[in-house]
């Protein structure tokens, strides 16, 4: 198979890749293995704001689908439940249906591969009844399943923050928030207000010292700075961070940088997002975790920058549109975070890692 | 426990189908993964741990994990959390490491 732009993820930064490329008449493919385009916008039913200016604010899964529209009658095909599991000699990215793997050669690669939840460790964490902040935001808004009953969570980001409101709303008791620090770290301080209000305990400079259970989790003791007390609980989510999602870079070849604001290690790439393999671009999570609207704007710059690079728009114009985006980018991306991309920008052409596995 | 009505997205669940788990028949919804479709019936330990033979369920939900390997309609090793249920669906829970060897076919 032949295309002239391959996409590798469709979430909201593949998506808006795929608007402005195949807009200007490119012929485009997204492969994705989940059975839905979207990405993790399909589960998010809070409202996001701020997006960039040509977006209402409106909910996540609102989002995935006024960008799937605006593909509609553009040359762009989805491969869903499609992984790309490795690349050919000679570039063709071999994606797989499960059963059998064959090659797509394209002339430019978008990697949007969005990232990964980081596990907080602590005894018997690999319980049943035990996940991600992320796993338990899919049950509800997704599965339509009860994730527990009676939950505690562990951490407090404003991710953390609007899943334990999203679990409360389907009807789990939430009984805590436990935060190993002296202060919540989500800079929404509405949201921890309304869960205060609502009388959930938070517990700083606490964690969970032990969990029991028969085959599943049922209780836990939590280490709080002056007593350890129990819990009868039957979910407990964490909330360790999230790292960008760097398994096709690996096979790639490119070269990585450390950048703590971005989440970790973070493929390095330029002002236009192009990685150090010539055809490969990159956007959303998979380039530094960051908010939705700054995601969306990473996808249109690359886009924008795989556009002129196949010669279908020109130079100055791409140059101008990036550099208006880059300035929104500014303005809607959390200040550490923007800096922490400026800099890592700045070590494109002397990266920390080339040729090397991290794990 | 299935979600009937959800504070925003409303009902959502309307087309039932049933899947087997041991053997036993459970009611799912089509959009629901094996591992939710599982969970809302109660099952959490969805397998064990290849060395130290403990339980396992879902942890990450969205394929990175492999915490929710299940054997499905007869394949080894699937992850039940990106797997979505099919009306009649066999499923069984992962006990070991799958034999990966095959017969050469001879004809
Ligand atoms: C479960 C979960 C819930 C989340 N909820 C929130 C939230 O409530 N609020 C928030 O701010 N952020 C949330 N996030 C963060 C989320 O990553 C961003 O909101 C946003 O969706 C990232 O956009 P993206 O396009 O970079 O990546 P994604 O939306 O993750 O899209 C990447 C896509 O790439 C696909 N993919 C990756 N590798 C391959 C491959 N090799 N082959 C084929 N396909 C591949 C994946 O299936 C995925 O669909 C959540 C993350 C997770 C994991
Ligand atoms: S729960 Fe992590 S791969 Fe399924």
């Amino acid at each position: 198979m032949k295309t002239d732009v391959l996409i590798i993820g469709g979430g909201p930064a593949g998506l808006s890749a795929a608007i402005e490329t195949a807009s200007r008449g490119l012929d485009v493919t997204i492969v994705d293995e989940a059975s839905q385009l979207g990405g993790q916008l399909n589960q998010q039913t809070q409202t996001l704001r701020p997006l960039p200016s040509v977006y209402e604010p409106m909910r996540g899964f609102e989002l995935a689908y006024k960008l799937i529209e605006q593909i509609k009658g553009l040359s762009v095909k989805p491969l869903l439940n499609h992984r790309v599991v490795g690349f050919y000699a000679d570039g063709s990215a071999g994606i797989t249906d499960e059963e059998n793997v064959f090659p797509v050669k394209a002339k430019k690669i978008i990697v949007a591969s969005g990232a990964a939840e980081k596990a907080v460790a602590f005894p018997k964490w690999t319980m049943p009844g035990i996940m991600t902040i992320g796993a338990a935001q899919t049950l509800i808004n997704r599965d339509f399943v009860m994730a527990g009953r009676e939950a505690v969570i562990v951490g407090s980001s404003d991710f953390a923050m609007e899943t334990a409101m999203q679990l409360m709303a389907v009807g789990t008791r939430v009984k805590a928030i436990i935060e190993k620090q002296s202060e919540v770290s989500a800079i929404d301080q509405e949201k921890v207000s309304e869960l205060s209000r609502n009388g959930i305990p938070f517990y700083f400079n606490s964690f969970i010292k032990e969990v029991r259970g028969n085959g599943q989790v049922e209780q836990i003791d939590i280490e709080l700075p002056d007593e350890v007390i129990t819990l009868n609980v039957d979910l407990v989510c964490m909330d360790g961070g999230r790292m960008p999602i760097l398994d096709v870079f690996y096979q790639l070849g490119c070269s990585f940088g450390f950048q703590e604001e971005l989440g970790g290690w973070v493929p390095q790439y330029s002002n236009t997002f192009q990685t150090d393999r010539e055809d490969v671009f990159i956007a959303g999570n998979a380039a530094g975790i960051s908010t939705q609207g700054p995601l969306l704007l990473t996808g249109m710059i690359a886009g924008i920058s795989v556009s002129e690079e196949l010669q279908a728009i020109r130079s100055a114009e791409a140059n101008e549109m990036r550099e208006t985006l880059w300035k929104e980018l500014g303005l809607l991306e959390y200040k550490e975070v923007y800096s922490g991309r400026v800099k890592h920008l700045e070590n494109f052409t002397s990266p920390i890692l080339k040729d090397q596995f991290i794990s | 426990m299935h979600i009937e009505k959800h504070p925003v997205l409303g009902r959502q669940l309307l087309k039932p189908v049933t899947i087997y788990f041991n053997d036993q028949p459970y009611q799912a919804y089509s959009q629901q993964s094996v591992a939710a479709a599982l969970m809302a019936n109660g099952i959490k330990k969805l397998g064990v741990s290849r060395k130290l033979v403990q339980s396992r369920g879902l942890f990450c939900s969205r394929g990175r994990c492999c915490s929710c390997y299940m054997t499905i309609d007869g394949e080894d090793h699937v992850r039940s959390c990106m797997t979505v249920v099919k009306d009649g669906m066999r499923i069984y829970p992962n006990m070991e490491d799958p034999e990966v060897r095959r017969e050469i076919d001879e004809d």
